[in-house]
């Protein structure tokens, strides 16, 4: 107690004498302070000399006499006062860790979110500091989707920042990679949706268009290669989760079409970047014009990666042999979420997908929506559902299906017990192919979701397989009741303990 | 892209996804709380359908039980459906517009794709025939080359011109056809963009209401579960007062009512305790002038007893005493069988010592004896064999001194008998017969001749009998003299193979097969000796009696007169009674040129009848064989009785009369002798006279042959002449 209080008064020379008069006294008030707050009548004497001392006693005695409204709370007390002091000179010299827990709180209420993150960052831990800095930065702020801490966000949502604003060959890299050693620890998810394409000062005099954006260049030199993320994902030893979208935002009139390229050497660093990230359990590269050849070098970079579990590749250009090599991907890991939704997937990659589902086992959602598979993959990919005992989520929507897709449907159905959720919605099921489904719905007693909207389906067919996903949910519910009862000691008491 | 289509889309969707509902205007309308209120009651209609598929014959069971379940439960189960639902219809309202548009965005590929296919199909066409009307302008140039007035080619110039512009124009009208095209499609993507911006605040919207909603209802429901809680709890509370209150006055009325009871059993109590007072007392008096009267009587049977006591203490005092001295008198008798018995003791002690010692002592006896007795016993057994040992070499020495004699004598006698033999034949001119003696043939000791085993004989019977056949004549006796039977060998023969063929099962069955390779002969022999080892027959005689037996049996059955006799007495003894065998033989040796007389004879006796006989003759021959003295000596003691006698006869070979005969000779060769002596010496004389007359011969014929004769005047020769030639003739 004695050192923490030692410490501040070099720094604030023209505030030595407190501790010079009486060391002993302010000791014990320190020591007292906070307790002692709430009563006003107990402070003994003693304890009034010490701030007042300088003035003289009989002088506090006057003051006593006069006015009657005085009280010893308004005396700013020496901790508070010191722990203003460290406040202001925070920057310089920050001293967090020796305080008394209640006094780092109070330094941390009181500390500036401006403060530089060189200070800060490895040394505030406090996630109500962070909290307060986020607020202050951002005005909309969702703590949920970076893990429930704020001093992730703050830190994933500054990098996603600067990412999102390097300009390749004008910005400094050392910009990003300064911060690096700041926020490895912190950074689980990055998610960037726009990369800048480099600069090239336009000679043409075009050069006003380009004023309001002022970030994107639009000729036609060769490297259109935007950031290379190898160092700073090396750097990053928690990263979890990648969501990158190679484009650009907000060009208004600027347009052009080589603004969204997502260039070959591009796509060899980020293949290289994400075979060499370890932790990388989600992986996203959406809307970014990926075509066959670069979705293969990025799959063929993560054939056998030890901790992939999701990849999005949805809004792309992705033809069947991109969904071959995909297809040969969930053999050689261990993929539980495939999106590949808005493709140029057809029957030929969804049958190479359906070979390899049918003996997958830890595949559990796989999103084909808005493809063009037709009954030819849709049939294929039944069938390796009847086989198949892991898939639980399944989206077919906008594939142009029709019956011969459905009749297989209503079989596995009737057979699969693993399927959750169907999507067949904007499909051509027609009226025989909504009664089939009908038919295998009749049999099954795990399907939660099954969505036939748009599909030509018979309102009525429609409206009985929603009266037995009704009937399935309740089922399931049931038995979420009756597990959670078997287990109702640990279960009560898991969710009650984070929220008080 | 379509928009009027699209939002046809949309519009459908939503019918479709409403028209489920029967209120289905309402929820449309523009006031939220309106909707609401018609979702829920969809919801609810919904619901209800739902429960009563879902429960179905459940619903009666199940009524009562939900009944009995409190009021808040059901709230909650309720409300908790009512907000699945919303919350179901909600993201269905809002995914909605997602759906809608992936439906369109399908559309719009499919149609593009077929508008693209067919910009390519044109574009080919137009570039096919643009490339036609090139080369159709390029071979004019060539034409024009050829021109050569000027005006022509001027013609022709401005026609390719002409041309040139209509392909330039064509060009220029599909390039402008495909700007047009580019426009519209800038233009619908402008109107999509829009679309898209409208959608998005569709959704948006739909979103905010759907959270508004939300938030709204599940506020609701949280207030009406709360509500339906407090309800409950209220009327728990008012319930259970009066149930407790009426508790209360239960309890207050039942204690009063005990109290009264218990006030009445006091009473009666205490009635009762009076009464029982009243009683003990005089029963108490009552017994206490009983028992006083009891103790009277008691003291007086006190005293008696005291007085009787007395009397048998003084009597036991007494008694007392002289148990005492008798007790004294007793130990001394033990002292003294005691010292009695010590000294016994002693001498038992003593006496077993002793025997103990003798004991060992003729233990030690009995085992030196009996190792003299094995050293003796060693020795006899020893002195048995040496003794046995010298017999053998007796009999050997015996055997050998006695042939060395008997040669010596042979040979004596031979020179006998070849001295008489040249004497009768040459000296007197006799024939000689060489006599015969029997024991002139004897070689080797005098013995008992050795009984042959019935196997021997057996052979030779077989062997004759085979011999017989080449022989043809009739069977030589002599050979089968030495048996006593005149029995025929061919008849033996026959009844021993029917022996043999019938009573095969004597014989063992290893030995059947092992014969079967055998000759046919050395078969019969083979199981003829197994069977007779079988009956027991071992020596000639019971061979010869079991022939016998047999002819014996036939006879009877050929005369049947004497059948019953016969078949009894055989039966029983045949082999005792010597006499009647011997008959028997008789009067078969009578019967034997009959045999002959008919050779199938044997065969009368019929092969079943075989096994009879043989048990009768088995039963007879048991009876001597046990009688017989079971141990013979096997060394006999030979007999030398006829020794002596054969010597002497082997000494008297030569008779007497021979002798005499001999000695006669013997003086009339000596006188013969003495003449024939006297001729020699005369022949030698006159040998040697005419030596000498040779001589003077020789010196003669010298003389005159020599010289001087001739010179001679008158030789000698011529004197000589005429006596010399005289001489020579």
């Amino acid at each position: 107690m004695q050192e923490s209080l030692a410490t501040p008064a070099p720094s604030a020379p023209s505030r030595s004498f407190i501790s010079i008069q009486d060391p002993s006294s302010t000791t014990d008030q320190v020591l007292s302070s906070g307790p002692q707050l709430s009563k006003p009548s107990v402070p003994p004497p003693v304890k009034s000399r010490g701030p007042n001392s300088g003035a003289g006693a009989h002088r506090l005695r006057r003051i006593i006499a006069e006015d009657a409204e005085w009280s010893l709370a308004i005396v700013p007390l020496l901790t508070e006062l010191c722990i203003q002091n460290i406040v202001k000179n925070f920057p310089n010299n920050p001293i967090l860790t020796q305080l008394l827990p209640e006094h780092q709180q109070k330094v941390l209420n009181d500390l500036s979110p401006d403060l530089p993150l060189a200070v800060t960052a490895n040394l505030i831990h406090d996630e109500s500091y962070w909290r307060r800095c986020c607020m202050h930065r951002w005005p909309v702020c969702h703590v949920d989707s970076h893990g429930g801490s704020w001093k992730c966000m703050f830190f994933e949502r500054h990098l996603e920042n600067l990412l999102k604003h390097f300009i390749p060959g004008t910005t400094d890299p050392a910009v990003i990679l300064d911060l690096l050693p700041l926020c490895r620890n912190y950074v689980h998810r990055l998610r960037v949706d726009q990369f800048l394409p480099p600069v090239h000062l336009p000679p043409t005099p075009r050069s006003e268009d380009q004023s309001d954006s002022g970030s994107e260049g639009e000729t036609e030199e060769p490297t259109r290669d935007h950031y290379q993320l190898n160092d700073l994902v090396a750097g990053l030893s928690q990263l979890e989760e990648l969501d990158l979208v190679y484009r650009v935002k907000d060009c208004g009139m600027n347009f052009e079409w080589n603004l969204f390229l997502f260039t070959y050497r591009d796509c060899h660093s980020l293949a290289a970047t994400i075979k060499a990230c370890h932790t990388l359990k989600i992986f996203r590269l959406t809307r970014s014009k990926v075509d066959d050849d670069k979705a293969r070098i990025l799959i063929r970079s993560l054939l056998d990666h030890p901790a992939l579990e999701e990849l999005d590749l949805s809004h792309n250009l992705i033809g069947d042999r991109g969904v071959r090599a995909a297809a040969k991907l969930l053999s050689h890991s261990r993929l539980r979420v495939l999106n590949l939704a808005n493709n140029q997937v057809r029957a030929p990659g969804a049958q190479s997908l359906a070979h390899a589902l049918a003996h997958n086992t830890s595949l559990l959602s796989l999103n084909l929506r808005l493809n063009c598979i037709e009954d030819e993959g849709g049939q294929a990919l039944a069938h390796a559902l009847q086989t198949n005992k892991c898939l639980t989520t399944l989206h077919l929507g906008g594939n142009e299906l029709s019956e011969p897709t459905a009749t297989l449907l209503s079989l596995v159905l009737s057979v699969n017990t693993t399927l959750t959720s169907i999507n067949l919605s904007c499909n051509h099921i027609g009226l025989d192919g909504g009664k089939q489904l009908l038919e295998g719905m009749s049999d099954n007693r795990t399907l939660l979701e099954f969505d036939l909207r748009l599909s030509e389906v018979a309102q009525e067919s429609e409206y009985l397989i929603g009266q037995a996903l009704c009937a399935n949910r309740e089922t399931a519910r049931q038995r979420g009741l009756n597990a959670s009862h078997f287990m109702s000691p640990l279960t009560a008491q898991g969710p009650e303990n984070p929220s008080r | 892209m379509n928009p009027p289509g699209s939002l046809g889309d949309l519009e459908e969707l939503e019918g479709e996804h409403l028209s489920a509902s029967i209120l289905r205007p309402s929820v449309h309308s523009d006031n939220p709380q309106e909707r609401i209120q018609a979702r829920r009651l969809r919801i609810a209609a919904r619901l209800e359908a739902r429960r009563r598929e879902a429960l179905g014959d459940y619903l009666d069971g199940k009524k009562e039980s939900e009944e009995d379940q409190s009021k808040s439960y059901k709230q909650k189960e309720e409300s908790r459906l009512k907000l699945a639902k919303l919350l179901l219809c909600g993201t269905e309202l809002v995914t909605n517009i997602q759906v809608a548009a992936d439906i369109r965005e399908t559309r719009r590929r499919v149609e593009e794709e077929e508008i693209k296919r067919q910009r390519l199909e044109k574009l080919e066409n137009e570039v096919k025939t643009s490339q036609d009307k090139f080369d159709e302008i390029s071979a004019k140039w060539e034409e024009g080359k050829q021109k050569i007035i000027p005006q022509e080619l001027w013609e022709m110039l401005n026609t390719q011109q002409v041309h040139c512009a209509g392909l330039i124009e064509d060009k220029n009208k599909l390039i402008n056809e495909l700007q047009q095209e580019l426009k519209t499609k800038d233009d619908q993507y402008v109107k999509d963009l829009k679309k898209q911006s409208d959608n998005i605040c569709l959704l948006l919207d739909r979103m905010e209401e759907q959270v508004k909603n939300v938030m709204k209802t599940f506020r609701q429901e949280l207030h009406h579960i709360e509500k339906a809680f407090e309800v409950e709890r209220q009327e728990l509370l008012t319930s259970n007062k009066k149930k407790w209150e009426r508790a209360l006055q239960a309890h207050n009325t039942k204690e009063l009512e005990y109290l009264m009871n218990r006030i009445k059993k006091v009473e009666d109590y205490e009635k009762q305790l009076n009464k029982q007072r009243i009683w003990d007392c005089e029963e108490y008096s009552l017994i206490k002038i009983k028992l006083e009267q009891d103790v009277q009587v008691l003291e007086q049977q006190l005293q008696q007893m005291k007085a009787t006591y007395l009397l048998n203490q003084e009597k036991l005092e007494y008694n007392y005493q002289v148990l005492k001295k008798r007790d004294e008198e007793s130990t001394v008798i033990k002292s003294q069988q005691k010292r009695k018995i010590n000294r016994l003791h002693d001498i038992l002690n003593n006496l077993r010592s002793k025997y103990a010692k003798q004991v060992k002592q003729f233990q030690e006896e009995n085992q030196s004896l009996t190792s003299d007795y094995k050293h003796l016993v060693m020795q006899f057994k020893e002195v048995q064999k040496a003794m046995r040992h010298f017999a053998l070499a007796d009999d050997e020495k015996f055997q050998e001194i006695w042939l060395m004699n008997e040669e010596e004598v042979k040979d004596l006698i031979k020179r006998g008998f070849d001295v008489d033999r040249i004497i009768h034949t040459h000296h007197l001119g006799l024939p000689w017969t060489a006599p015969d003696f029997w024991f002139l043939k004897n070689v080797g000791p005098l013995s008992q001749q050795q009984q042959k085993s019935a196997s021997q004989i057996l052979e030779e019977l077989l062997m004759q009998t085979e011999e017989e056949g080449a022989e043809e004549t009739a069977s030589d006796p002599a050979s089968y003299l030495d048996l006593p039977k005149q029995i025929s060998a061919k008849t033996t023969r026959k009844i021993l193979m029917l022996l043999c063929d019938e009573s095969g099962f004597l014989i063992e069955s290893k030995l059947l097969s092992l014969l079967l390779p055998l000759e046919k002969s050395e078969c019969y022999l083979l199981r003829l000796d197994a069977i007779f080892s079988a009956l027991g027959i071992e020596s000639e005689d019971d061979l010869y009696k079991l022939v016998n037996f047999f002819l014996k049996y036939r006879a009877h059955h050929h005369s049947p007169s004497s059948q019953e006799r016969m078949s009894l007495t055989p039966a029983l003894e045949p082999a005792e009674q010597p006499d009647f065998e011997g008959r028997e033989e008789e009067s078969l040796v009578e019967r034997e040129p009959e045999e002959k007389e008919a050779p199938a004879s044997p065969r009368l006796i019929h092969p079943n009848a075989v096994l009879k006989i043989l048990e009768a003759f088995v039963m007879g021959l048991k009876k001597p064989r046990d009688s017989r003295p079971p141990v013979k000596l096997r060394k006999e003691v030979r007999d030398n009785s006829k020794d002596s006698e054969y010597w002497q006869a082997l000494a008297t070979v030569i008779p007497p009369a021979t002798q005499n005969l001999w000695d006669a000779l013997y003086t009339a060769l000596e006188k013969y002798h003495l003449i024939l002596t006297q001729r020699a010496k005369l022949l030698v004389e006159n040998n040697a006279l005419e030596q000498q007359n040779t001589e003077l011969q020789l010196l003669l014929k010298q003389y005159l042959a020599s010289k001087i004769n001739s010179e001679l005047q008158v030789p000698p020769t011529e004197v000589l002449r005429i006596p010399v030639k005289s001489k020579q003739t």
